[in-house]
C-alpha cells in the first residue's frame, strides 16, 4: 500500500515537472514581444520606431565607397543619416532603389544624408545599378557584411535590404526590415528629427 | 525503461521489508521487483485514477520503452530515405516533380520533414517520459535498498542454490563472528541478529554497484536525450559559400542558409570574421583512383570578434576550425569563373567571380549563371575544369582546373530582377528574354565574346575557387559524449557485477563442543558466471577459521571448495535448487 502510494506521488511529480517544463517553454517562445522603446508603424513589426531617449547608439564605422573614397559615420554627426543595406543582385533592393534616389534628392536640403552599404557585391555591378536608377549618394563597399555585423549587434539587420535611420546624435531612430516605401520613410524621417 | 532482467513474480502480501525471511531469491527486499510490473494491490478509489496509474505503469515499462525506441528508429527511416525539406529542399522539389501523385500524400504525413513532425516528437517525448518515469522511482528504490540491511538468514540454508556445511571447533557465536569478519573483509554488507533474536547467524550482501551501474545507464540515457535537446534548442547550423580572396562576417544576412534551434536567434551567432586566403585541392593523377581527391585545404585568416586579433587557421575535411565555441567545417568546394560583362554602350555592367555549382562531383563539371540586369544580358554557363571535346560535346576528364573552358548560352532582355520578387542567384529567369546564340559559345580564359547587334560583350577573365563552410554550434555535443561514456560504463557495471548474498548459521554441535556451521549463497543473475567459485573460496576461508585454530592440525577443506580447486574429491558437492 505504502509503495503504491509513493509511486503515485512520484508519477504525479513527474507529470508536474513535464507540465512545468512545457509551460516554461511556451513562455520562453512567446515572450519575445516588442522591447521597451520600440513601436511598430501601423502594427507592422518590419517598420520600427525607436522612441527618443531609448534609441540604441549606431555603431561607428569607417569604410571605403564603391569609388574608393573613405566614409566615416562620425563625420555625419549633426545630420540625419539613412543607411541602406543593399546589393545589386537583390531584386527587392533594385526595386526600392528609385524610391531611395528620389528621397535622397528631396531630403538633401533638410540635412538628411543617404548612404548605402553594398553587400556581397562588386563595385562594377553596384555602380552600374546606381547609375541606372539615378542614385548619387555614396555606398560603402562591404562585400563581407562587416558593417552589417556591427549593426546586427544592436538592431535586427537580418536580411537584405534593410534600412536604418540614424538621428543627428548618432542614435538609431527607426528602421525598415525589407523594402521601403516612400510614405514609411517620410514618417521615419520626421520622427528622427525629434531628439531629446 | 526498467531493469534489463526478467521480472520476478512477487507475492502480493510480502512481509514487512527487511525483516522477513527469504521466501525466494531476493524476495522481500525492495530492489528486485520491477517498478512497473510489481505493485500495490490497492483498489483504486475511482476508475479514472486507476486507469491513469495503469497508463503510467504501461508507459514506464521496459516493453513500452523498447517499442518506443523501435518506433523512433522506424520513424527515422523515411528521414534518411526521402529527401528532407530542412536539409535538401531542391531534392524535395525534384521528388514532387517525379512522383506527382505520391508526393502530396507523403507530405501530408510529414515525411519530407520527419524530424519536425508532431508524430516524431510524440515518440521521443513519450520515450523521454518513459525513461524518466522509470529512472526517478528507481533512484528512490536504490537509495532505499542501500539503507535497508540484508534480510535475515533463512532457516534452512541448504535449500539455497549454493550451500555447504562444516564442523567448527568454535562455539556458535564465535564461529558466526569469525564468518562475519571474513565477509566484512570481503566488503560484504553485514547483518547480525539483533539483541533478543535467537540463533547465531550472519547475512551478507554485496554487488550494489550493479544497481548503481544500472541507474547510471538509465540516467545517462536521459542525459544524452537532454544533451541532444539542448543542442536542438540552443544550437544552430549555418552554411556559407566563400570565394577565394573574399571575407565574410558571421551575421544572419551574410549566411546562405541558417537553421536556428528553438531558442537560438541571429544575435546568438559568434561575431567572428573570416577571409579565405587560399584553397587547394589535390587529386590523384594516375592509377586506378585517378581523379579522386587526395586532400582539400582551406587557409583562412580570422578574428573571433570584430577588431579582435587576427589569426591564421587551416580547415580540412573532418578537421574543423574552432572559433570560440563554434566549429567551422569544410563541406564543399567548387569553381568561380570570373566574368566581365559590358552593356550595349560599352559600359561595364558586371565584373565578379561567379560561383558555379558542381553538377558532377567526380569531374567538377559545373553549372552557373551570369546576370547583368542593367545591360539586359544573362548567361547560362557550364564550367569545364579539364576539357576535352568528344565529338563536339565538351567533357571534363579531370576535376582540377588544368584546361578550364566555359561554354555559354547568352540571353538578352529583361531579367525580371527589378520586380521586387526574390530570385536565386544560381538561376536565370528567361521568360522575358531571348536567346542570343543557337549553340553554346565556348571560351578559354582571357577570351572575349562580342555579342551580335551591339548588345555587348562578355570576357572570361579567369578562375577562382570557392569553399562551402558549415558553421555549427551544438552546446549538447560535449555533454552527449560524456553521458555516452557514462552510459557505457553503467552498462558494463550492470553486466559484470552481480548482486549476491551469503548467509551463515551456526548451531551448537551435538557433541556439545564446537558448532555446526552452514553457509548458503545465492545470486539472482549470474550472467558473467563465477559466483560458484567465489562462494567456494569464501566458504573455504570461513571454514578455515573454525577448523584451523593456531597450532592445530591442517584444515579439512570443506567439500564445496573443490570447485575450481585441484582437490580431487568432488563428493558432498553443494546441492543446488530450492
Amino acid at each position: 500500500m505504502f509503495k503504491a502510494k509513493r509511486r503515485t506521488v512520484v508519477a504525479v511529480a513527474a507529470v508536474a515537472v513535464v507540465l512545468l517544463a512545457g509551460a516554461l517553454a511556451v513562455t520562453l517562445t512567446t515572450g519575445s514581444g516588442a522591447q521597451a522603446g520600440v513601436s511598430y508603424l501601423n502594427g507592422n513589426p518590419a517598420e520600427r520606431v525607436y522612441t527618443a531617449g531609448d534609441r540604441p547608439l549606431a555603431p561607428d564605422f569607417t569604410g571605403t565607397s564603391l569609388t574608393g573614397a573613405p566614409i566615416k559615420l562620425a563625420s555625419y554627426r549633426g545630420k540625419i543619416v539613412v543607411l541602406n543595406f543593399w546589393g545589386s543582385w537583390c531584386p527587392p533592393c533594385r526595386d526600392e532603389g528609385p524610391t531611395l534616389a528620389v528621397l535622397a534628392e528631396q531630403y538633401a536640403p533638410k540635412g538628411v544624408a543617404f548612404l548605402g552599404d553594398d553587400v556581397a557585391d562588386t563595385p562594377a555591378n553596384a555602380l552600374d545599378f546606381t547609375r541606372s536608377v539615378g542614385i548619387t549618394y555614396p555606398s560603402l563597399s562591404d562585400p563581407g557584411y562587416l558593417i552589417v555585423q556591427d549593426f546586427s549587434q544592436v538592431v535586427p539587420v537580418n536580411d537584405t535590404p534593410t534600412t536604418v535611420v540614424i538621428d543627428r546624435t548618432g542614435h538609431i531612430a527607426g528602421m525598415v526590415l525589407g523594402k521601403v516605401s516612400y510614405a514609411t520613410m517620410v514618417t521615419l524621417l520626421s520622427d528622427a528629427a525629434v531628439t531629446r | 525503461m526498467t531493469d534489463v532482467r526478467t521480472p520476478q513474480s512477487k507475492p502480493a502480501q510480502s512481509p514487512a521489508e527487511g525483516t522477513g525471511e527469504v521466501t525466494g531469491p531476493f524476495g522481500p527486499n525492495g530492489t528486485d521487483a520491477t517498478e512497473s510490473g510489481g505493485g500495490g494491490t490497492s483498489v483504486p478509489l475511482d476508475a479514472s485514477a486507476g486507469w491513469l496509474r495503469w497508463g503510467w505503469r504501461q508507459l514506464t515499462s521496459m516493453r513500452t520503452a523498447l517499442i518506443l525506441l523501435f518506433l523512433l528508429a522506424l520513424g527515422a527511416i523515411p528521414g534518411s530515405i526521402l529527401p528532407q525539406q530542412g536539409t535538401d529542399p531542391a531534392s524535395v522539389q525534384q521528388y514532387y516533380a517525379s512522383h506527382p501523385a505520391l508526393a502530396p500524400w507523403l507530405n501530408r504525413l510529414g515525411l519530407f520533414n520527419v524530424f519536425a513532425t508532431p508524430w516524431f516528437a510524440a515518440i521521443y517525448l513519450l520515450l523521454f517520459a518513459s525513461l524518466i518515469g522509470c529512472v526517478v522511482p528507481r533512484t528512490f528504490k536504490l537509495v532505499g535498498a542501500a539503507r535497508t540491511p540484508p534480510p535475515r538468514a533463512p532457516r534452512n540454508l541448504k535449500r539455497l542454490p549454493h550451500s555447504t556445511t562444516y564442523d567448527s571447533a568454535l562455539p556458535p557465536d564465535a564461529a558466526a563472528s569469525a564468518a562475519a569478519g571474513i565477509l566484512g573483509a570481503h566488503r560484504f554488507r553485514l547483518r547480525r541478529p539483533a539483541a533478543g533474536d535467537s540463533g547465531q547467524w550472519v547475512s551478507a550482501e554485496k554487488g550494489y554497484l550493479r544497481e548503481v551501474g544500472n541507474l547510471l545507464f538509465h540516467l545517462s540515457l536521459v542525459g544524452i536525450l537532454v544533451s541532444i535537446a539542448l543542442g536542438g534548442l540552443f544550437g544552430y547550423k549555418a552554411d556559407k559559400l566563400l570565394v577565394q580572396g573574399t571575407s565574410f562576417a558571421d551575421t544572419v544576412s551574410a549566411l546562405d542558409e541558417t537553421h536556428f534551434g528553438r531558442f537560438a536567434t541571429g544575435s546568438d551567432l559568434a561575431p567572428f570574421r573570416m577571409t579565405l586566403d587560399n584553397f587547394s585541392a589535390s587529386y590523384i593523377t594516375s592509377g586506378q583512383n585517378e581523379g579522386q581527391p587526395s586532400s582539400f585545404k582551406a587557409s583562412v585568416t580570422y578574428s573571433a570578434t570584430p577588431g579582435g586579433p587576427s589569426r591564421q587557421g587551416v580547415i580540412e575535411v573532418n578537421h574543423p576550425l574552432s572559433v570560440d565555441s563554434v566549429k567551422v567545417y569544410l563541406i564543399g568546394h567548387g569553381y568561380a569563373p570570373v566574368f566581365k560583362v559590358t552593356g550595349p554602350g560599352g559600359t561595364l555592367a558586371y565584373e565578379q567571380a561567379t560561383p558555379f555549382i558542381p553538377a558532377n562531383t567526380a569531374t567538377m563539371l559545373s553549372d552557373g549563371v551570369v546576370k547583368a540586369p542593367n545591360a539586359n544580358l544573362g548567361f547560362m554557363g557550364v564550367f569545364v575544369p579539364t576539357a576535352i571535346s568528344d565529338n563536339g560535346t565538351l567533357e571534363s576528364v579531370f576535376p582540377a582546373a588544368n584546361f578550364p573552358v566555359v561554354s555559354l548560352i547568352g540571353y538578352s532582355g529583361n531579367l525580371g530582377m527589378n520586380s521586387g520578387l526574390s530570385q536565386s542567384v544560381y538561376q536565370l529567369d528567361t521568360t522575358g528574354m531571348t536567346k542570343v546564340n543557337g549553340s553554346p559559345h565556348v571560351m578559354l580564359p582571357g577570351q572575349t565574346w562580342t555579342l551580335p547587334d551591339g548588345k555587348g560583350s562578355i570576357t572570361f577573365v579567369g578562375v577562382q575557387q570557392w569553399v562551402s563552410l558549415a558553421i555549427t554550434y551544438d552546446p549538447g555535443q560535449v555533454p552527449a559524449l560524456v553521458f555516452g561514456i557514462l552510459a557505457l560504463a553503467g552498462l558494463l557495471l550492470s553486466f559484470f557485477i552481480r548482486r549476491r548474498r551469503v548467509f551463515v548459521r551456526a548451531v551448537p554441535a551435538a557433541s556439545g563442543a564446537g558448532s555446526i556451521v552452514t553457509i548458503g549463497g545465492l545470486t539472482r543473475t549470474d550472467a558473467s558466471g563465477g559466483f560458484e567459485e567465489e562462494f567456494a573460496e569464501l566458504a573455504f576461508e570461513i571454514a578455515s577459521t573454525g577448523t584451523a585454530p593456531p597450532g592445530a592440525a591442517a584444515p579439512v577443506a570443506p567439500a564445496a571448495v573443490t570447485a575450481g580447486d585441484d582437490n580431487p574429491e568432488p563428493d558432498n558437492q553443494s546441492e543446488t535448487g530450492a
